[in-house]
């Protein structure tokens, strides 16, 4: 386009306008000014083209008529308009070849206050224009929403594995099932939502194998071990595994709802407290939906597996997971590490304390945890263990995740 | 007097891509007396992974560090580390904010004052971050953080602040955010200790902007004297970059605050300020260089390449008087098609010219559009010829690239033409017009970018964009080889007075030499126990040059200062003169 401006028709052209910035050529100025002269001409030709000529070419000097400077600032018309300080329309001026001795012809000293003459007198609309919305890829999106499923395939065909088998081949089954669930929650955490660029410290991920592991063991050997056991076997809690790995979709599904929405609140809010304000019911409302989600997965293994699933210790700690993962993505690994810490050891101290007490003179070390498991059964150990661990990370949460930098576009190379 | 330099860039030299390697292998080569410690900044993963060019001896060592990411140290501030840093980076923010309504109603009323007053508030602040990084760490992470939105929001919405910034929106302060810490990361590096860059006599930063953070640092905390060399302004490098962003305006707005703070501290706190040419030298005083600090020190251009063909005896000079040259690379910002529509007024007043096109498209398919635009257009303007009817035709247009059997070099594409033509709308320096004026050509060029300045009145000089004009000019030189023969000559004396590298190394030199003896650096000479040695350095160290060489000595020592000092009166006793004294009366005589 360019280049047919100033192609063979131009000499003529040329001729009898003689200046020396001429609009169309080069460094597309000209390529730009001239199709967006098309597309908004009328706001602007009015006043600059009082005598009815093509204002693109209204050249300085020649009709006396046009302001010269206003020629000019309807030819970077953009330039002006975009501008934030006379030093851009400077440097955008000089970058379109304008010279200090074009500067001398409009009657300034130099191009710095030529700039500044034509930032004052362009009309800036305050408006900023809509951010575009970046739109996710839809590719990768069904990509990890199905790998969040992986999880919780392995899990079920792990536990319809130990119910078929029986002694040492269920032993192999459940050491490979483990493996197997290990490496299927790594790969459908590293891609999604709920992947972190964070690293994540390896004592977090012994506590969360620690906490899913009492969760199938652990109330067992709690209620074997205060009845003088155990005695071979202890009975497992195969509901809670098979809803849990299959939690991770509804999990994922919320992390990404929440995100989602997030964002959008974020690039509609003018200020960081109404920001906040607009994001903790969204963050509760994502959590809240997640522990139905559960919920209703606990009742359905139940049902299906025939066993009575431990609502309350499942629920608390896959809520824990849960906002535990939410935290370290955005960044924050400290309290979610020290959370899975205090679960996991009031965990295990209750079991150590079970057996510690059945040492001589030691009794009274088994006092609490009885007292507990008489009034609530065994399943109140994880429940309030884990409990406390996310309602303080649900403090925390509506804390942290409801900050604007928490919710920052990651930072990449410029 | 050797002087241990500490050289700052980013992006650049000693990756085999960056910008200004070739100036920067060529200024550490040509000063094999001095020593360098090169501190780089790399920008990209890329450049990082295609490693550095052969280094030179006289670099005792080299330092990297990216720009391009960053990893939080985990450092968690405490409560004083965090009032700090709210207190630093809320001045700063304010600083960057604040708008022209607020410099004009602060307490004393004068705006310039006022303005110095802001260059403070933003100086003391970027101090106080650097000195919280230097304490505590961890400030990475602090950049990023609510608290840092936070200063930021509320800058934004104070009375007289940016008018553009109080339509800032969460996002654009987010940005905005993302965006300083970036450019702050320099602040975090660990530098800044007696064995680092505590260790040069000054720094030379090769750009302005994020290579001279780390000079000024140094500055700051060890007191090292700070070269700044921009050949092309960073701020404005940053606008042009700014333009092409889909950014809105409040973070373009902020940022370009920000950027311009940055570089008014950098050439307030510069000892000296080199620009590359006249045209950087103005946005640098625009941007509050003080005139003192400014010295222009043009680029160098290799001049022994063209030595043959601007050496040549008259004779040969010129091979062919009918045949105009045009070199660079073809694109859209070359104006070819003007000087086509010149070259077919020459050809009516001059028919036996040629003109030959000496060049490859520039990168991308613009380029190669170009290319095939011009040269479809010379098809139409100009038929092609032939010298009888029996003789193949040929077109006075001729697009040659160099590398080819008749233009081995670049030097014999000069060579090949009694005229130089530069048909540029838009130009920083004019590489090509240097080389013509080395090869001993005349010239005639547009009056863009760096132009004048580099011709100086020995060649011909045009408005851009008038092909009526050029064509005129190139008709007046082919009519009148002595006069290209004055003008010639008169360019490449110019070009090798100005523009070669030994007048750019040497420049540096003097200045190197005048920096370290006008702010050497005082550093305070410790024992093994870490106590302060005192008289650790002699009185001597204090002084410029080397004195305790004794061909100096002589040389600068006057007459009646030559052998041991007398006394005016005989003393009533007769002590023995004390050796101390003796070398500071020396000192002191010289």
């Amino acid at each position: 386009m360019t280049i047919d401006s100033a192609g063979p028709g131009a000499p003529s052209g040329l001729d009898d306008l003689g200046e020396p910035d001429r609009p169309a050529t080069a460094a597309s100025p000209g390529t730009r000014d001239e199709r967006s002269a098309r597309d908004t001409g009328p706001l602007r030709d009015r006043d600059s083209a009082p005598d009815g000529s093509s204002s693109v070419r209204g050249p300085a000097g020649h009709r006396g008529a046009v302001d010269p400077v206003k020629a000019l600032m309807h030819r970077h018309r953009e330039l002006c308009e975009r501008a934030v300080d006379p030093l851009e329309i400077a440097a955008g001026l000089e970058a379109h070849g304008v010279t200090d001795r074009t500067a001398a012809r409009l009657r300034h000293r130099d191009v710095f206050s030529l700039a500044e003459e034509m930032y004052a007198r362009a009309a800036r609309d305050g408006d900023s224009a809509p951010r575009t919305e970046t739109p996710g890829h839809p590719g990768t999106r069904a990509y990890w929403a199905a790998l969040a499923l992986v999880p919780g395939a392995l899990g079920t065909a792990v536990v319809v594995g130990l119910r078929l088998t029986d002694g040492n081949q269920r032993l192999a089954v459940a050491a490979f099932g483990a493996l197997a669930m290990a490496s299927g929650l790594h790969v459908a955490l590293r891609r999604g939502p709920l992947s972190t660029p964070h690293r994540t410290a390896n004592a977090a991920r012994a506590w969360t194998c620690w906490l899913v592991t009492y969760a199938l063991v652990g109330d067992g050997l709690l209620s074997a071990g205060q009845d003088g056991g155990p005695d071979g076997p202890w009975p497992l809690a195969t509901a809670s595994v098979p809803a849990l790995s299959l939690a991770c979709a509804p999990a994922a599904w919320c992390a990404h709802l929440f995100a989602v929405r997030a964002r959008r609140r974020l690039s509609a809010s003018r200020g960081l407290e109404e920001f906040a304000a607009s994001v903790r019911p969204l963050l509760l409302g994502a959590f809240t939906l997640f522990l139905c989600a559960l919920g209703g997965l606990l009742a359905l293994s139940g049902t299906v597996l025939n066993e009575s699933p431990a609502y309350a210790g499942a629920g608390a700690l896959g809520a824990l997971l849960l906002l535990a993962r939410l935290l370290t993505t955005r960044g924050f690994t400290r309290a979610p590490g020290r959370a899975l810490a205090g679960a996991g050891a009031t965990e295990a101290t209750a079991l150590a304390t079970v057996f510690a007490a059945r040492l001589p003179g030691c009794s009274f070390l088994a006092t609490p945890v009885d007292s507990l498991i008489g009034a609530a059964g065994p399943g109140a150990v994880p429940a309030l263990a884990c409990g406390a661990g996310a309602l303080v990370l649900l403090v925390q949460a509506t804390r942290t995740l409801t900050r604007a930098s928490a919710h920052a576009p990651p930072c990449e190379a410029p | 007097m050797l002087v241990r330099i500490g050289l700052l860039t980013e992006g650049g030299y000693p990756y085999v891509s960056g910008d200004a390697g070739l100036w920067c292998d060529r200024l550490v080569r040509g000063l094999g007396r001095h020593e360098f410690d090169i501190y780089a900044l790399s920008r990209t993963e890329r450049q990082e992974d295609q490693g550095w060019i052969q280094l030179p001896p006289q670099v005792k060592r080299v330092r990297t560090a990216p720009l391009w990411t960053a990893h939080s140290d985990g450092v968690v501030y405490g409560r004083r580390a965090r009032r700090r840093f709210a207190e630093a980076y809320g001045e700063l923010a304010a600083a960057v904010c604040a708008g022209p309504e607020a410099a004009g109603t602060e307490a004393s009323g004068n705006p310039a004052d006022s303005v110095a007053a802001q260059a403070d508030r933003f100086a003391s602040a970027l101090y106080g971050l650097a000195e919280l990084a230097r304490d505590e760490g961890g400030l990475i992470g602090a950049l990023r953080s609510e608290s840092a939105v936070r200063a930021l929001e509320r800058a934004c919405r104070v009375p007289g602040a940016l008018r553009t910034a109080r339509t800032a929106r969460v996002p654009d302060l987010l940005s905005v955010a993302a965006h300083i810490e970036r450019t702050l990361r320099p602040l975090s590096l660990d530098w800044y200790e007696d064995d680092a860059l505590g260790s040069a006599d000054l720094c030379h930063a090769a750009a302005g902007g994020a290579a001279a953070l780390p000079g000024l640092l140094a500055r700051h905390f060890l007191g090292v004297p700070l070269l700044v060399t921009e050949y092309g302004v960073q701020l404005r490098a940053h606008y042009l970059a700014a333009a092409t962003l889909e950014e809105a305006p409040a973070v373009r707005a902020l940022l370009a605050a920000f950027h311009g703070r940055l570089a008014t501290e950098v050439y307030r706190a510069a000892a000296i300020v080199t620009p590359g040419n006249a045209h950087a030298r103005r946005w640098q005083e625009r941007c509050g260089a003080d005139r003192a600090k400014l010295r222009t020190v043009h680029p160098g251009m290799e001049a022994a390449r063209f030595a043959d063909v601007g050496e040549a005896v008259r004779g040969s000079r010129c091979a062919d008087p009918d045949t105009l040259v045009w070199v660079g690379r073809i694109e859209p910002a070359k104006d070819l098609i003007s000087l086509l529509h010149a070259f077919a007024e020459i050809r009516r007043a001059e028919p036996k010219t040629r003109l030959r096109i000496i060049g490859a498209p520039a990168e991308g398919p613009d380029g190669a559009t170009y290319l095939a635009h011009c040269k479809a257009l010379a098809a139409q303007l100009f038929p092609d010829e032939a010298e009888g009817v029996h003789a193949v035709g040929d077109n006075p247009v001729s697009f040659e690239e160099i590398g080819g059997p008749e233009i081995p070099s670049l030097a014999e594409a000069y060579a090949c033409g009694a005229l130089i033509v530069l048909s540029s709308v838009v130009e920083g320096f004019p590489v090509s017009l240097v080389e013509a004026m080395l090869c001993g050509r005349a010239t005639v060029s547009t009056d863009v970018g760096a132009v004048v300045e580099v011709i100086g009145g020995t060649g011909l000089v045009v408005p851009p964009r008038n092909p009526r004009a050029l064509a005129e000019a190139c008709v007046a030189l082919l009519r009148d080889p002595e006069r290209r023969e004055r003008l010639g000559a008169a360019a490449r004396a110019r070009a090798l007075e100005l523009f070669t590298v030994e007048q750019n190394i040497t420049a540096f030199h003097g200045i190197y030499l005048e920096i370290v003896s006008h702010s050497p650096v005082r550093r305070v000479i410790v024992d093994e126990e870490g106590e302060p040695l005192p008289f650790g350095v002699p009185a001597e160290a204090h002084v410029p040059g080397r004195w305790t060489e004794p061909r100096l000595m002589t040389a600068g020592r006057p007459r009646w200062a030559e052998g041991a000092p007398v006394r005016a009166t005989a003393p009533l006793t007769a002590p023995v003169p004390a050796p101390g004294p003796v070398s500071v009366s020396v000192g002191e005589g010289a």
